[in-house]
């Protein structure tokens, strides 16, 4: 079975957002609740200002922190594959996980709405539990609210799914999911499909041969927040910098 | 003729007391109850201020967790008499175990209506065996102790005597465990260093104890009109004597664990205590720990007001509210600090102020809590008579 991790290489990265947008479409997430991110930080005043980005998919822990706290296993790790999948057919809206959670890479359906206009007042849906009908959603057919997988139901957790129900139609023993590969552009998540710079790859990470192995031993992948202990597959590539992610106190001006 | 103000007046004051008392809980219910539910049925959560940005558990767990934790403390408080044999405590033995469960229905009111599943939580929880998660345990744990309380209650609530109940034994130790486990919820969030640390779920279990002695001075006080003298001598003397010295104690204990976490989280350079910065800044803080919990502290180690019926309930409702905000500023405090919301939170500390749907759920939770207890007292022989 494969272990699939990510690798973002952020010398390439623009911060265009296209994988964000790819990743809304997709998965019909809400405006401002994206599952996939480019979070922008900027440091100091015009003219001296320093601007960073970061892309910020869920890091798909081996060890995370949000499975452990789920008291009704809603949040469970899919055995095939190592992503961490909600069950929608089990949250009980505790939000327990999002508040384990050390990347903020969740998402509750049933708030006030985190930018306007509210598109959900736009395009309401319809039945009890289904808040809207977005305008732009995945084919039916691949929706499964027991791996949190389609139109986010009122009262639930929805969180990135590494376009599971893509990679799981994958070639068996595939080494990485390529968008230049013809054999593998299909089953390979969004986001990673839709980089223009080409700063993302996608591959199993048990697989010696596949290329994020390689990318990781040779480019010195680092991941965010090792110091809680959940080891996530998302791998970055600074180019041997400084580690990448701006603490709030370190924005803060002296 | 028995009247409000003739608590000495014997059985039929006391009932009408008690009428009025649930009488005016039921109005706050259908009035805040009513507002809250209306909200939530028109606007879902977002008739809360929480939002996807950071703030996940807003006032309506601080609510929860606040009448829960009291709960538990006032079945410990009464496992004094009950486990240990301490005779002094019988007179309000009873009483707290009447406050525990009125406590716990205002607590689980409003932790139904902020779970958009809660029914879903009481099959998926046992079922799924979820062991390493500290809320599996907290809610089989809340379910075996409402029942039990329930029993034990039902058993004692028409005796003329109080008798030592075996019963009280599993409780206690279901009491303590929840409170412990209530500690580790947050204690064991090492991505949250607000909340993180072992101390957490004994801090909870300080808090607890001091919130359920609280609690018993100001309904001890109010089954009597808030009128010392009239109190049985037995019942005097526990007040005028262990209780409020017990009472003392802790409060000196939850000052120190309080001031100490908030003294080394200001000096600490950690990303993530920052949060102590914005708190010490605010005069929340300082209304907590300096209004509502020196002056008990000093009312409570001096003897002329340790023994004095004003003093003590005064106390008992500074430290109710000190407690409030202790927890308030907790639980919110630990979540100000942004995790990865990037864009979206462009602040250094994200910003909650409770919405007015949660306020009504502050005024649904104390209305079922006085209304359960009021009930119990007026109809089924639920109070103390010392």
């Amino acid at each position: 079975m494969a272990k699939w991790g990510m690798v973002i290489d952020l010398e390439t990265c623009t911060g265009c957002q296209a994988c964000t947008t790819a990743c809304a479409m997709e998965n019909s997430r809400l405006p401002g609740e994206n599952w996939q991110d480019v979070l922008f930080y900027s440091e100091g005043d015009y003219p001296h200002l320093n601007v960073s980005w970061l892309p910020r998919p869920c890091m798909q822990c081996e060890n995370p922190s949000c499975v452990s706290v789920c008291p009704t296993k809603a949040t469970f790790v899919d055995e095939g594959t190592g992503v961490v999948l909600v069950d929608w057919n089990k949250c009980i809206g505790c939000k327990y996980c999002m508040v384990a959670c050390p990347y903020g890479v969740r998402f509750y359906m049933d708030e006030a709405p985190v930018v306007e206009p509210d598109v959900k007042a736009a395009f309401p849906g319809e039945g009890r539990r289904q808040v809207w009908n977005p305008p732009f959603r995945m084919p039916d057919e691949y929706a499964d609210p027991s791996k949190g997988i389609g139109v986010q139901p009122k009262g639930v957790v929805s969180k990135c799914t590494f376009c599971h129900h893509k990679i799981t139609q994958a070639p068996e023993g595939v080494a990485d999911l390529d968008e230049d590969d013809p054999e593998t552009r299909e089953f390979t998540p969004a986001c990673v499909r839709v980089c223009a710079p080409k700063a993302r790859f996608f591959g199993d990470l048990d697989n010696p041969e596949s290329n994020v192995n390689r990318l990781i031993a040779e480019k010195g992948g680092v991941r965010l927040k090792e110091e809680t202990g959940n080891r996530p597959k998302v791998y970055y590539l600074s180019g041997g910098g400084s580690p990448v992610v701006p603490g709030q106190r370190s924005k803060r001006r002296s | 003729m028995a009247s409000i103000t003739d608590f000495s007046g014997g059985h039929s004051g006391r009932e009408t007391q008690w009428m009025l008392h649930f009488l005016i809980s039921l109005t706050i219910v259908v009035v805040a109850g009513g507002y809250a539910v209306w909200q939530i049925m028109t606007l879902g959560h977002a008739a809360f201020n929480t939002t996807n940005a950071g703030i996940f558990w807003g006032l309506p767990i601080v609510l929860y967790d606040y009448f829960l934790l009291t709960s538990t403390g006032l079945v410990m408080v009464a496992a004094i008499y009950h486990v240990l044999g301490v005779e002094a405590f019988r007179p309000v033995a009873k009483r707290c175990l009447g406050l525990a469960l009125a406590g716990l229905m205002g607590g689980v009111a409003v932790l139904f209506l902020e779970l958009s599943n809660p029914l879903m939580a009481l099959w998926a929880t046992p079922l799924n065996m979820q062991t390493q998660s500290p809320l599996f345990w907290k809610i089989l744990l809340v379910g075996a102790y409402t029942v039990l309380l329930a029993i034990v209650l039902f058993n004692s609530i028409k005796q003329p005597t109080v008798r030592p109940n075996p019963l009280v034994w599993p409780l206690a130790l279901l009491a303590l465990a929840i409170t412990l486990v209530a500690g580790s919820v947050y204690g064991m969030m090492a991505m949250r260093p607000m909340w993180f640390g072992g101390e957490i779920p004994v801090v909870f279990l300080i808090e607890s104890l001091v919130g359920a002695l609280a609690f018993t001075m100001v309904f001890s006080h109010l089954a009597h009109g808030f009128r010392h003298d009239r109190m049985s001598d037995e019942l005097r003397w526990l007040f005028e004597g262990p209780l409020a010295r017990l009472f003392g104690a802790l409060i000196a204990l939850h000052f120190l664990l309080h001031a100490g976490r908030a003294v080394t989280g200001w000096w600490s350079n950690a990303e993530g205590l920052q949060v102590w910065d914005h708190m010490l800044s605010g005069p929340l803080f300082y209304i907590g720990l300096g209004v509502c919990t020196l002056v008990p502290l000093v009312l409570m180690l001096l003897p002329a007001t340790r023994s004095n019926g004003l003093a003590q309930v005064t106390s008992g409702l500074l430290v109710m509210i000190g407690l409030f905000i202790a927890r308030y500023e907790f639980i919110i405090g630990g979540q100000q600090v942004p995790l990865f919301k990037g864009s979206w939170v462009q602040t250094q500390l994200i910003e909650y102020t409770p919405s007015m749907t949660e306020w009504a759920l502050l005024g649904l939770g104390i209305g079922i809590a006085n209304m359960v207890y009021g009930f119990a007292a007026w109809k089924l022989g639920g109070e103390d008579e010392a």
